[in-house]
């Protein structure tokens, strides 16, 4: 993002409202650290400033800083996926899709939430040490999965290393019994990483909102407390496009 | 969206918190879902959420770009999804009921107390299908802002609520120079998802106000 120095008067009333803290006075202006800044655009879209002095940045549109758009304006859809935000459909859709089955269990890694964003060595850091422990399963559908140079190593393009963004998601579907070595690895690699990751679980549920005991079990054995809110798929879903229903 | 599961707060404010989704699979509903989505984002009105916000405005009840006839009526595209803040469990039930009875096909989810959800869903006799768990933050938790304004930050599903916007409002309430409640629109402004929930936000400010000190007139 861009505050025109010519246009801005000074007011700081955008300065609280990006979630970076990218922009400071510079001087009597406002003005956006490039570097800081995701690309997010809420100091935009909340129309807060007079006198309309903020604007995209035109360089936020090229490869490589539209990464940080990409991953960070929840108003811009991703080319992979379609859809607005950083993920895919996961769990939301379970009940029509049947992506994760009885004997599987997705894993979500959202790196540099809540608030912090992240440096993309973070989710290299992350990716890599799955990789060394031969776990490679990841969500072809997840913006993430075109970000990588190697699967089998975890390596992400270079050219991206340089790029900040508010947050990743790296999406896996394993079978349960390899949940608790996933587990183990995640709680190693928390102590390399420069941000922060909230972690989650999905998995089908039994009769009266019974959690997977499988599941309940890994979270158990390897340390892992989970909230007492959750997303939970009510099961009103049904599919009726032929194509993928058959 | 993933993040409605790690909404922060105490049980008993969480207790008033409770997210809804409409969600439509690529590939497997998309094709000729508008017009059940939009019967579906009907009952949501009808029955009085908190917030909402379809994917076709990308603003939230609150933005005051749209008339809800306008908001209705703009989605017109398949595959649009609504996401919405509910308040009052006995609502939400409500909402819940409403849309077994319509069965449109189309995915619905809930974010809140998983004991609770259980409760509603055995009363309704819904069958849940999925639960995604929440395993917390992990990494170098220290440089996260602390957990009294992560309870309102994190009540934005893309982290578009700001800390320090919090901090200001906190001070705005603080010092009478606003109410909690039209600093909860202030916060809720940010939200293009549109699961920023200004009741339980203005609760938490009166909470907090009293206790929070200003280092800034």
């Amino acid at each position: 993002m861009i505050i025109r120095g010519e246009v801005c008067v000074g007011c700081g009333r955008c300065q609280p409202y990006c979630p970076a803290g990218a922009i400071h006075f510079s001087g009597l202006k406002s003005e956006v650290d490039r570097e800081t800044c995701l690309e997010c655009g809420t100091c935009l879209r909340v129309a807060i400033c007079p006198v309309d002095a903020i604007m995209d940045d035109p360089t936020a549109f090229e490869y490589p800083r539209a990464v940080r758009k990409v991953f960070s304006d929840p108003t811009a859809p991703h080319i992979a996926t379609g859809i607005e935000g950083r993920g895919t459909e996961e769990s939301k859709t379970n009940d029509v899709t049947g992506r994760v089955g009885p004997d599987s269990v997705g894993v979500a890694i959202e790196v540099g939430r809540p608030t912090l964003g992240m440096g993309l060595p973070d989710v290299q850091k992350i990716s890599r040490a799955l990789a060394r422990a031969g776990i490679t399963e990841i969500e072809p559908c997840n913006p993430i999965h075109q970000m990588y140079a190697d699967e089998s190593t975890g390596d992400l393009r270079a050219d991206l290393m340089g790029e900040r963004v508010l947050s990743a998601i790296i999406e896996l579907e394993v079978k349960k019994d390899r949940l608790p070595h996933i587990l183990r690895v995640l709680k190693e690699v928390a102590k390399e990483v420069d941000s922060v990751f909230t972690l989650d679980v999905y998995s089908l549920l039994g009769p009266d909102l019974e959690i997977s005991k499988e599941v309940l079990a890994a979270l158990d054995s390897e340390g892992f407390p989970w909230r007492p809110n959750a997303k939970i798929n009510v099961g009103l879903g049904r599919a009726w496009e032929e194509r993928r229903a058959s | 969206m993933t993040h409605s599961l790690h909404r922060e707060g105490t049980i008993d404010s969480l207790e008033r918190d409770y997210c809804v989704f409409i969600y439509p699979a690529r590939g497997f509903n998309y094709a000729g879902s508008a017009p059940k989505i939009r019967r579906l984002a009907e009952l949501i009105y009808t029955c009085g959420a908190a917030n909402f916000c379809p994917t076709t405005l990308r603003e939230n009840m609150y933005s005051e770009v749209a008339t809800p006839e306008e908001v209705l009526a703009s989605i017109q595209k398949d595959g649009t999804r609504v996401y919405s803040t509910w308040n009052n469990p006995e609502k939400l039930k409500q909402l819940l009921i409403k849309m077994k009875e319509a069965d449109e096909g189309i995915s619905i989810v809930v974010s809140g107390l998983i004991d609770r959800v259980r409760v509603m869903a055995r009363e309704i006799g819904l069958n849940p299908h999925t639960i995604n768990m929440s395993l917390g933050i992990h990494g170098r938790t220290e440089l996260l802002p602390p957990a009294d304004i992560r309870q309102f930050t994190t009540m934005c599903g893309h982290a578009m609520v700001a800390p320090g916007l919090v901090r200001n409002s906190l001070r705005r309430v603080k010092t009478g120079k606003s109410t909690a409640w039209d600093e909860s629109i202030v916060l809720a402004k940010p939200c293009a998802c549109g699961i920023y929930n200004p009741y339980r936000s203005e609760e938490m400010l009166n909470d907090l106000a009293p206790v929070y000190a200003v280092s800034r007139w």
